[in-house]
């Protein structure tokens, strides 16, 4: 590694140096609300920094890309770290959260996922992954007194370790098989008549059994719910965000340089077609928001596989732009539940929601918009998410997985509106929550119009996807 | 001075009511401001509809058209276009909702959200009329969907959660197998000539094998079906209609229930003129299954309003039977009774709202002597009563004859059989005049008789009965080109 190396990882350094410096001032100067500020602000200066200041070479160590499309992803993720701590403010200190590690640890979170998402070797894939899973094990508990919070860290952990095994099981097998850990040469073996093959083909199942359950794809899923339930509400967005964005971000990369028809694309589409099943009908019964957006997220990364699995330069863009606004959207309806918590806890039960349309109308509104966009109706992100997942799909013969996908949203709409029936339509009211602070309001307003333009007015981010995507 | 041949008129009259819309959500405060806004806005938009129908009513082809880029990647264009059909439509929505705005004038709970809905539908109904580019037509029809819901579900009466969810799904279904079958016929087209768009004008000249046209056709048609609706699709209908507030039964029934059939007039038949040939007889036999059946069932409703809900499926049940026959006169009998049923199913729906006002009640049993008590009321009821059940002067016999005639050219039986629907229509009409009207009077104290703010609703509605019973010719006009050009298997 050299100079220019280091130059081209610049957006990244900030991330991490920033990390280390809050960690190290927080050990010293106590003051929260200084240390969360700065985290944000050290976040989006490496947005600005990933978006503005061209790197020098375009990939470093053979690791890690620094073109437009690593970039691309290193400004998401920074945004959605600086919109996690501005949400966190008022929560974090409501439940004294110690400042300075929380914010080092949502940086260093970031960081993991701008190095996953820009991988161009499968040891890339591994220390990316790693480096924003342990950071999560410590956030997802971050609440000392939540008995739920422990739960939910262990179970993370354990399954987290379970997955971590299986990933480094499998990049073994690839090595063997291929030779390299470097993109697209790794995935050589997979063609027909190779040498090896069977090896690399055992590698791969491995890689994906690891990826199912870092994304939650059915039958991989069974922590999603627990987990997001019992871990803060910012920390869930910022789980159900990015570290899934960032692991399909990777697919993405990796998926480029599959030979088509494999044996793989039939597994993938049976995973992604009982992924959409088992997610949509686990989601209907539930009475808890978080729970719900939990399983909603298993229905999302099944949406997100069949574009990927579509493949395609339509595939693969529709993929980036489903993550992006997946990730508004999420991190936005996570936020409305963090902003309504009090000293109390966060309101999670459809009850607690009752009637609140009316006493908090700006963030019940925000909500419904998020969950219209989850569901995929116009004119909202989501809907031009579906639109070109459906495109893809049945653009590369999946027609079968665009008409589940089809009845999946039907029925998704199902649980999509229950929350909102209970925010403007209840008879009762339930108490009113917390008035919520200025940057809580400024994060989801963030969220909102960014749901909203990207519905209204996608061309420009297409046109940028068009232009990144490898 | 502005150049009004090139002034964006129709992306105005879309503008129009969401700028009243914020401005409600912007003076959530102040009712009184809220409504104000609401009624400014929708008197703006008439304006407009108004103008463009008196400057360009007897024009040809597209009488304004505007196309823009949109979503570059996916070929999607911001086309709208205004014909003669779009015309119709487009006036009947700015009245409708004006009216609508006045029916929902003494609302007390949560003003400012409700006029919003309202306005935000108007846009949206107004684009399903406008719009030609097919996924900026789907954007709209989702567009009119979430204010209904909100408005059922919030608003609404007794089952009040359980019609807006079956509301939002039944049209829900249809509309999201349409989305793919747009997108279907995107592919194709595309592969045929390298262009991929999504304007209709463009994808009419796709080459469909017969298979995939027909399945192509039956998604949009089960979109559209949904919307009208045709038996066995109906069954969201006397749900919503009964559950909603009677702004929101005025506009289901006056507005929404129109863009089932426009789309199958704009999109349905020019996309796939072949399926749609061979589907002729099976909507003819589903208009004629729901002229029967609804009427039947609308004959022993207890709810006014649920009674009034049936009649509609069958009053449509008359218009999809005109588009069937496939003639001039039928179909411009059809288009021309989508606009009367507007006007008196809406004038009805907002009556039985006046009544329920005054006698908390909409069940027929608990009615009865209304003529004694209220009589200038009485005296609307019954008369958009006989316009409902057809009688010679008023409006809904002027487009039912143009069906009838049409039909019995083409197709004498289904003729036949519609006149029998039509004494249908007049054994339930006259039941809903003798449970409301007729008899003892069911209470003692006095009512208040008809509000300056109810006669203006029903003055102007009662004007259109009878200018479009006795000399319906200056909205025929405007239609006599599409439809010729509609026959032709074609468009401006």
């Amino acid at each position: 590694m050299n100079w220019l190396d280091l130059v081209a990882l610049a957006p990244i350094l900030v991330l991490l140096l920033g990390s280390t410096a809050i960690l190290m001032v927080g050990a010293w100067w106590q003051a929260r609300r200084p240390l969360l500020l700065s985290g944000a602000v050290v976040a989006l200066a490496a947005a600005l920094c990933a978006g503005f200041f061209p790197p020098p070479v375009l990939e470093v160590a053979a690791m890690y890309g620094a073109g437009p499309y690593a970039r691309f992803f290193t400004v998401l993720w920074s945004a959605v770290a600086a919109v996690t701590l501005l949400l966190s403010l008022r929560y974090g200190e409501e439940r004294a959260f110690p400042g300075g590690e929380y914010t080092s640890l949502v940086l260093f979170a970031a960081a993991g996922m701008a190095l996953l998402s820009s991988a161009t070797s499968l040891i890339g894939l591994f220390l990316g992954l790693e480096s924003f899973t342990l950071a999560l094990y410590i956030l997802i508990a971050f609440h000392k007194q939540g008995v739920e919070g422990a739960e939910a860290g262990l179970k993370y952990l354990v399954l987290g370790a379970v997955a971590t095994g299986f990933l480094a099981f499998g990049i073994a097998l690839i090595y063997t098989a291929s030779g390299t850990f470097h993109l697209p040469e790794a995935v050589a073996p997979l063609a027909a008549g190779a040498q090896m093959r069977p090896v690399a083909l055992l590698g791969w199942a491995m890689l994906l059994v690891a990826v199912g359950f870092k994304v939650s794809l059915v039958p991989f899923h069974l922590w999603t719910p627990d987990v997001y339930q019992g871990a803060p509400a910012p920390v869930t967005g910022l789980l159900a965000t990015g570290s899934k964005g960032a692991v399909f971000a990777a697919l993405v990369t990796l998926f480029a340089g599959m030979p088509a028809g494999g044996e793989l694309a039939p597994i993938l589409a049976v995973l992604a077609a009982v992924t959409l099943l088992v997610g949509t009908l686990a989601a209907l019964p539930q009475q808890n928001v978080k729970r719900m957006l939990a399983y909603s997220s298993v229905v999302h990364m099944g949406y997100v596989l069949i574009g990927l699995l579509a493949g395609g330069p339509a595939g693969r863009s529709a993929v980036v732009f489903y993550l992006v606004a997946y990730a508004a959207v999420t991190i936005g309806a996570f936020g409305v539940i963090a902003s309504l918590a009090d000293g109390d806890g966060e309101p999670q039960d459809y009850a607690d929601f009752r009637g609140l349309g009316y006493r908090h109308p700006f963030r019940a509104g925000a909500l419904a918009v998020f969950l219209f966009s989850l569901a995929g109706i116009p004119p909202t992100a989501g809907f031009i998410g579906k639109f070109g997942i459906f495109y893809a799909a049945i653009q590369a013969g999946y027609l079968w997985l665009a008409l589940l996908g089809v009845l999946a949203s039907l029925i998704s709409l199902v649980y999509y509106l229950r929350p909102v029936i209970v925010l403007f339509m209840a008879e009762e009211e339930a108490p009113v929550r917390h008035p919520g602070s200025a940057e809580e309001h400024a994060a989801l307003l963030v969220c909102l119009v960014a749901a909203l333009i990207l519905g209204i007015l996608p061309g420009p981010l297409l046109d940028l996807i068009g232009a990144v995507i490898p | 001075m502005i150049e009004l041949a090139t002034f964006p008129l129709l992306t105005l009259l879309l503008a129009l009511p969401l700028a009243g819309a914020l401005a409600c959500l912007l003076f959530a405060g102040r009712p009184a401001a809220c409504r104000a806004a609401a009624l400014v806005a929708t008197l703006a938009t008439f304006a407009v509809a108004a103008g463009l129908f008196l400057a360009d009513g007897r024009g040809s082809g597209w009488l304004r058209f505007e196309d823009h880029a949109w979503i570059g990647r996916f070929g999607i264009r911001y086309t709208l276009g205004l014909d003669g059909l779009s015309l119709l439509m487009v006036l009947l929505t700015a009245f409708l909702l004006v009216l609508s705005v006045l029916v929902s004038w003494p609302e007390q709970k949560h003003v400012p959200l409700h006029f919003a809905l309202l306005l935000v539908m108007e846009s949206g109904i107004l684009g399903v009329f406008l719009a030609l580019d097919l996924v900026l037509f789907y954007l709209f029809w989702e567009l009119m969907l979430i204010p209904m819901f909100f408005l059922i579900g919030i608003w609404g009466h007794g089952r009040r959660l359980y019609a807006a969810v079956k509301f939002f799904l039944f049209t829900l279904a249809g509309s999201l197998l349409m989305l793919l079958a747009i997108l279907g016929l995107y592919l194709q087209h595309g592969e045929q000539t390298g262009v991929y768009t999504f304007a209709l004008a463009a994808l009419r000249a796709t080459q469909l094998s017969g298979s995939l046209e027909l399945w192509l056709y039956a998604a949009f048609l089960l979109a559209f079906a949904v919307k009208v609706p045709l038996v066995p699709v109906h069954t969201w209908l006397p749900d919503a209609h009964t559950e909603a507030p009677t702004a929101g039964s005025v506009i289901l029934a006056g507005l929404l229930l129109k863009t089932g059939v426009y789309g199958l007039l704009r999109f349905g038949f020019p996309l796939f003129p072949k399926a749609a040939a061979a589907s002729l007889p099976l909507l003819a036999g589903l208009a004629l299954l729901g002229i029967f059946y609804a009427a039947w069932i609308a004959y022993v409703q207890a709810d006014a309003k649920r009674l009034v809900a049936y009649s509609s499926v069958a009053h449509l049940g008359f218009v999809v039977l005109g588009l069937a026959a496939w003639n001039v006169t039928a179909v411009e009998g059809s288009i021309l009774q989508m606009v009367n049923h507007g006007v008196t199913t809406g004038a009805l729906f907002a009556m039985i709202g006046m009544i329920d006002a005054r006698a908390r009640t909409r069940q027929l049993a608990g009615l009865g002597g209304l003529w004694a008590r209220v009589p200038v009321l009485s005296g609307f009821f019954f008369f958009f009563c006989l316009a409902s059940l057809g009688l010679p002067g008023l409006n809904n016999f002027a487009g039912e004859i143009l069906i009838l005639l049409g039909t019995f050219r083409t197709q004498p039986l289904w003729g036949a059989l519609a006149m029998g629907g039509v004494v249908f229509a007049a054994a339930y009409t006259l039941r809903l005049v003798q449970g409301t009207l007729w008899g003892e009077p069911k209470g003692e104290e006095p009512w208040p008789d008809l509000t300056v703010r109810e006669g203006l609703i029903l003055v102007p509605l009662a004007v259109m009965v009878l200018w479009l019973g006795l000399y319906p010719a200056p909205f025929l006009a405007p239609l006599h080109d599409p439809v010729r050009l509609l026959l032709q298997g074609g468009l401006p």
